[in-house]
């Protein structure tokens, strides 16, 4: 080499001076750029004292060293480290004498018979292992093998990786390409004691049964640059492809027949795997990591077809969730690799000249598009629902409700003063007679509908009374009822009585009793109660469509208690059906029994009166049936006041007027406490408003 | 004639129609529906009772199994079986009363229902679901013995009732309860109104299995029920509009 | 086995719900007698069930009793009233002289007694509305309420003044307008609800018999 020679950067082939690109590799040896033509074309042969000089005194020695040796000169494409292990790796063959690792003693003692290992004796298989790397070493000196050689598996990788390849053959059929040797494998990945040397009885930790949860896989699409690829990345091409090292070779068939399988224990689509698929398990299957996977496919290994027999072991399965919040082509490798002639050639420092060279910028601070910005996640709906579940959970969590505050203990000032209030304004009126207030003057819409109505009943028919409220209601009801009555009565209209309520005959009897004995009224001649009528709106239709078949039995009945009986008395004379009643009078407390009553019976009264008589808070529901086109309800009789008007029309004071002055003064009552309690409530509500307005 | 007899039917098979297809939409065009307050807050009052070692109450109502006033009691129901799964895990597992024997069987059918499907079926006992008393107001008297002997802190009201509706709920507020209460009738909703901390008024008593995700159809027959809704209240805006036009002329 | 029992229990009670439903709108005289007879059954159901019903109410009193819970006093007298009124109306009649008269001394007079009490709790309620729920809807709800009061109850000053008049007037057509058509309006969404609810049984989707 002289000083007009170039030295390719890439390759280190010694080039003429005047030769732009190199004779081996191709790369070009003269700068682009014309000011750096001579730092970089020169020969990089640094003077003394230079900063330089110790990169030119490790390659003399290189070189002399080659020369001193009789080896064959560094043979271009190859690197310099690997022509230095080179001669070491001939003598680090095997493992010493007599260190041989007890797993591997114990399988050989199973391929070959523990007779043939004596102690101190190198055993056939070394001996033939050094006999035939001897003659490959001869070998390989005489024919002087290119660059590419079979035994340059790093270089290779590397081409390999970077270059399209012809398509290989598939996993396990390439019997032909050479292992490395055992000597230079890589000492930074030893191979745990614990794995088998057969690569088909493959234990379940390097098995696709392994679950994944139990590493972190790299991002989807992540390859790590080769300039970041660790040094056993030297060997897990040819362990990928299933390529069974040399000295494993004796121990795997044999292997094959003696050790157990190990099945993958959840297959595919929950199919267990039998014995004969798992029996397939190869090197190929070995559960590896993704990116590792995805650099063998880029070595141009062809996936294994469908048909492979690693198909049939399990696949790692992640959770739906987990599954979901796996980025998808968003991570990108930090540094990407570019192309050789792509690449920067390094124009300062001792790496001058030289291509490829890692740039000394921080990587941090090169410029790149965030990781996150092109985050794209595909989710199902379920898997949003189970998001926003999460979502929910936490949000819950975070307004968790406190606990509650103990009760304090106080007394209800308020609730007794009102109670006491309106149990005053109520019971004065009626003790003392005092305050007496003026009785209503306005007659009631509707009310002379219902006066004329009654006058115009037939007195030969009775009239059905339906007491359907509760015994609460009979405070109201009971006055509001009871001027009808009383102008029942005083045309002896007979009555027949019935509810839906066991509490119906009962409150029945009470009321006409207490109004008819004024009249002379008797039970089993002027009335009859019919009794309780049980099983509701189906029941009460029943009634409507055959009365004389729907009831059990009466109440109170003055003759024989039987349903016969019932009907032979003289009050139900004539009546073989619902339409056989004068008028129907409904005295009802809640909206909903009244409206059973309307739509059940209401088609089945025929030409007779329907007529509503009603506690006050019922009215306006009730109003529509009887204001309609088609009126459902012919006259409505509600709430007190109605009640007392009917009393005055009838001439005759009643309950009604005798609550008259007790409802007035506690209507006044209540009356006022609303008036108060809603200045009380808008007083605070101001109060408070200032407070805080002023605190701000 | 014959067309107002096919009316009720039509409508009936509309409105069957309308539920399956929604439960069918429901999984590509999920519905939202308004905020319930009472509905929303009631998950953390259940929460508070099972953490503090409380106990909820739903009552059924007062109304029959035969009445026409069973519905609200069979929405109560269908709440009742997500409450006790709610509950299942707690020292004092839900309590259920009624007015009515009958309801009070379906009471007990639900909550064994719900334990079972817990896989909690331990928990279940014959007297969580009782019947208190046969009358509307005695059933409302008896209420305290339960609040107060119970520990209860979640008063559910989800039912049918009349006027003892008021007591019910105000037993619930003195003993400072969460008070939720939904009844069909509408002269108790006013007296909920104010009684109540969390009325449910209108048809909202019945919307409740569709806010705690009883099922599909319940989702699906509440979108049903505003579709009817809104074809009802625009027959009866058409219906007003040609009968006063008619009248003008 | 379970599974099927439940899926039987949802056919009959849809089946006969449908039977129901189908009489009601179909007016021939099979399906008319099978509704009557399924009502009918139901009906002889429901006081069956009202028997386990009480059953239910003893055991769980009678539980009380034995284990000597809080207020097992009561509970004591419970059953025994319960059991003397069931000997009187079994052997006796539900229209004996003694029953009317614990009816008429018992029953009545504590019914009514809640009824007053339901009174002072609305007024009380009143009271308390706008302190506790302080918004606009409070405030209408208070205001009409007061309106009907003063419209539908007696004046001291009588009821021959224009304001009295004009707050009758202001309250009929509050009642029968607002309250009437809102009440209408609601009516028709707990139609649809109930219907929805009913429909949700026939369809074995809601199994409160259980599953």
């Amino acid at each position: 080499m002289t000083m007009a020679d170039v030295r390719c950067p890439m390759c280190s082939t010694i080039n003429p001076a005047d030769a732009t690109a190199c004779s081996v590799c191709g790369a070009r040896l003269k700068p682009m750029i014309a000011g750096e033509a001579e730092s970089l074309a020169g020969p990089p042969e640094p003077q003394e004292g230079e900063a330089g000089d110790w990169l030119a005194r490790i390659r003399s020695e290189v070189e002399r060293k080659a020369e001193t040796s009789g080896e064959a000169p560094p043979r271009p494409g190859e690197p310099e480290w690997l022509n230095r292990l080179r001669p070491a790796s001939g003598e680090e063959e095997g493992p010493p004498e007599g260190e041989l690792p007890e797993w591997l003693s114990e399988e050989e003692g199973s391929a070959a018979g523990p007779s043939e290992a004596a102690p101190g004796e190198v055993p056939d298989w070394l001996a033939r292992i050094r006999e035939r790397q001897k003659t490959e070493l001869e070998a390989a000196a005489e024919e002087a093998p290119p660059p590419s050689a079979d035994d340059d598996w790093l270089g290779r990788l590397r081409r390999e990786e970077f270059l399209p390849t012809e398509p290989e053959a598939p996993l396990g059929e390439e019997p032909e390409r050479e292992a490395p040797p055992l000597g230079p494998r890589p000492p930074s990945r030893p191979l745990p004691p614990s794995s088998p040397p057969a690569p088909a009885a493959a234990p379940p930790p390097i098995s696709a049964t392994a679950p994944p949860s139990g590493r972190i896989p790299p991002p989807s699409g992540e390859k790590p640059a080769v300039s970041q690829a660790p040094p056993f990345m030297g060997i897990s091409k040819d362990l990928l492809e299933g390529a069974m090292p040399k000295w494993l070779e004796g121990a795997g068939p044999s292997s094959d027949e003696g050790l157990p399988h190990m099945p993958a224990l959840v297959a595919e689509e929950g199919l267990a795997v039998t014995p004969e698929s798992a029996s397939d398990l190869q090197m190929g299957s070995i559960d590896i990591p993704n990116w590792l996977g995805d650099l063998r496919k880029d070595a141009g290994v062809a996936p294994p077809d469908a048909g492979a027999p690693g198909d049939s072991l399990a696949r790692a399965t992640l959770p739906a969730w987990l599954e979901a919040m796996r980025p998808m082509d968003t991570f990108r490798p930090v540094v990407e690799i570019q192309a050789e002639d792509a690449q920067e050639v390094e124009s300062a420092g001792p790496l001058a000249g030289l291509r490829g060279v890692l740039l000394a910028e921080p990587v941090v601070a090169m410029p790149r598009q965030p990781s996150y910005s092109g985050a794209r996640l595909e989710v199902t709906e379920r898997q949003f629902a189970l998001a926003d579940l999460i979502h929910r959970m936490v949000e819950q969590e975070a307004s968790e409700v406190g606990p509650k505050p103990p009760a304090r203990r106080r007394l209800p000032f308020s609730r007794w003063a009102i109670a006491g209030a309106l149990f005053l304004a109520v019971a004065l009126p009626a003790l003392l007679g005092a305050p007496s207030l003026s009785v209503p003057t306005l007659v009631p819409p509707g009310l002379p509908a219902l006066i004329t109505l009654v006058d115009s009943l037939p007195g030969d028919r009775p009239v059905l009374l339906v007491f359907d409220y509760e015994p609460a209601y009979a405070g109201e009801l009971d006055a509001v009822a009871g001027p009808l009555l009383e102008d029942l009565m005083q045309r002896d209209i007979r009555l027949a009585t019935v509810s839906t309520r066991p509490s119906g005959p009962p409150l029945a009897e009470r009321l006409i009793r207490r109004i008819g004995d004024a009249h002379g009224y008797l039970n089993g001649q002027d009335y009859v109660h019919l009794g309780y009528l049980p099983g509701g709106p189906a029941a009460v239709q029943l009634f409507a469509r055959d009365p004389r078949e729907s009831l059990a039995g009466g109440f109170l009945l003055a003759q024989e208690p039987t349903r016969r009986g019932m009907w032979s008395t003289p009050v139900l004379a004539g009546v073989q059906q619902f339409s056989d009643f004068g008028a129907v009078v409904i005295i009802a407390a809640g909206t909903e029994i009244a409206r059973t009553w309307v739509e059940q019976a209401g088609p089945w009264t025929g030409a007779s009166p329907l007529v509503m008589v009603a506690s006050a808070g019922i009215e306006p529901l009730i109003r529509p049936y009887y204001e309609a086109l088609n009126p459902q309800v012919d006259a409505v009789l509600s709430g007190l006041p109605a009640a007392v008007a009917y009393e005055q029309a009838n001439g005759r004071a009643g309950d009604a007027r005798l609550l008259w002055d007790s409802f007035g003064t506690g209507m006044l009552v209540a009356e006022m406490a609303l008036i108060l309690g809603g200045m009380y409530g808008a007083a605070s509500f101001l109060l408070r408003s200032g407070t805080g307005t002023s605190e701000s | 004639m014959i067309a107002q007899e096919l009316l009720g039917p039509a409508v009936l098979v509309l409105f069957v129609g309308l539920i399956l297809g929604f439960a069918m939409l429901g999984r590509r065009w999920p519905a939202v529906f308004r905020p319930l307050h009472g509905l929303e807050a009631l998950g953390a009052a259940i929460e508070r009772a099972v953490e503090a070692g409380e106990r909820v109450h739903l009552s059924l109502g007062t109304g029959s199994v035969t009445g026409a006033d069973s519905a609200p009691a069979f929405a109560g129901l269908a709440m009742l079986s997500r409450v006790a799964a709610a509950t299942a895990m707690s020292d004092r597992p839900v309590v259920v009363t009624a007015g009515d024997g009958a309801m009070a069987v379906l009471a007990q059918d639900t909550l064994r229902s719900a334990y079972d499907r817990a896989r909690a079926q331990d928990r279940f006992q014959s007297t969580s679901g009782r019947m208190l008393a046969p009358t509307p107001f005695s059933y409302a008297a008896a209420l305290p013995t339960v609040l107060a002997n119970e520990d209860v802190s979640v008063h559910m009201l989800i039912g049918s009732f009349g006027s003892e509706v008021a007591l019910a709920a105000d037993f619930g507020e003195r003993q400072r309860a969460f008070v939720l209460a939904g009844t069909d009738d509408i002269q108790s909703q006013a007296l909920l109104y104010v009684t109540a901390d969390h009325p449910l008024i209108g048809e909202e008593v019945f919307a409740g299995g569709a806010y705690l995700n009883v099922g599909p159809l319940h989702r699906a027959s509440l979108r049903a029920e505003d579709l009817l809704r809104t074809l009802i209240v625009a027959s009866i805006l058409i219906g007003t509009v040609l009968r006063t036009l008619g009248d003008l002329v | 086995m379970r599974l099927r029992l439940s899926l039987l229990w949802a056919a009959v009670a849809s089946v006969v719900g449908l039977l129901v439903l189908a009489g009601f709108f179909i007016q021939t005289p099979i399906l008319i007698a099978l509704g009557g007879s399924l009502v009918g059954l139901a009906v002889l159901l429901a006081g069956v069930a009202l028997l386990l019903g009480l059953y239910n109410l003893l055991s769980v009193h009678l539980r009380k009793i034995s284990l000597q819970e809080r207020g097992w006093p009561y509970s004591a007298l419970l059953v025994l009233s319960l059991l003397g009124t069931l000997v009187l109306g079994v052997f006796f009649g539900p229209d004996n002289p003694v029953a009317l008269v614990l009816f008429n001394s018992f029953q009545l007079p504590a019914e009514a007694s809640l009824m007053a009490l339901l009174a002072v709790t609305l007024t009380l309620a009143g009271f308390r509305l706008i302190s506790r729920r302080r918004d606009l809807l409070s405030f209408v709800f208070v205001g009409v309420a007061l309106l009907v009061l003063l419209g539908t109850g007696p004046w001291p000053s009588g009821e021959t003044s224009d304001t009295y008049l004009l707050i009758i007037d202001v309250r009929n057509w509050l009642a029968q307008v607002w309250a009437a058509g809102g009440a209408r309006g609601i009516l028709l969404g707990v139609a649809l609800g109930a219907a929805a609810t009913g429909l949700r049984v026939l369809l074995a989707s809601d199994r409160p018999y259980g599953e």
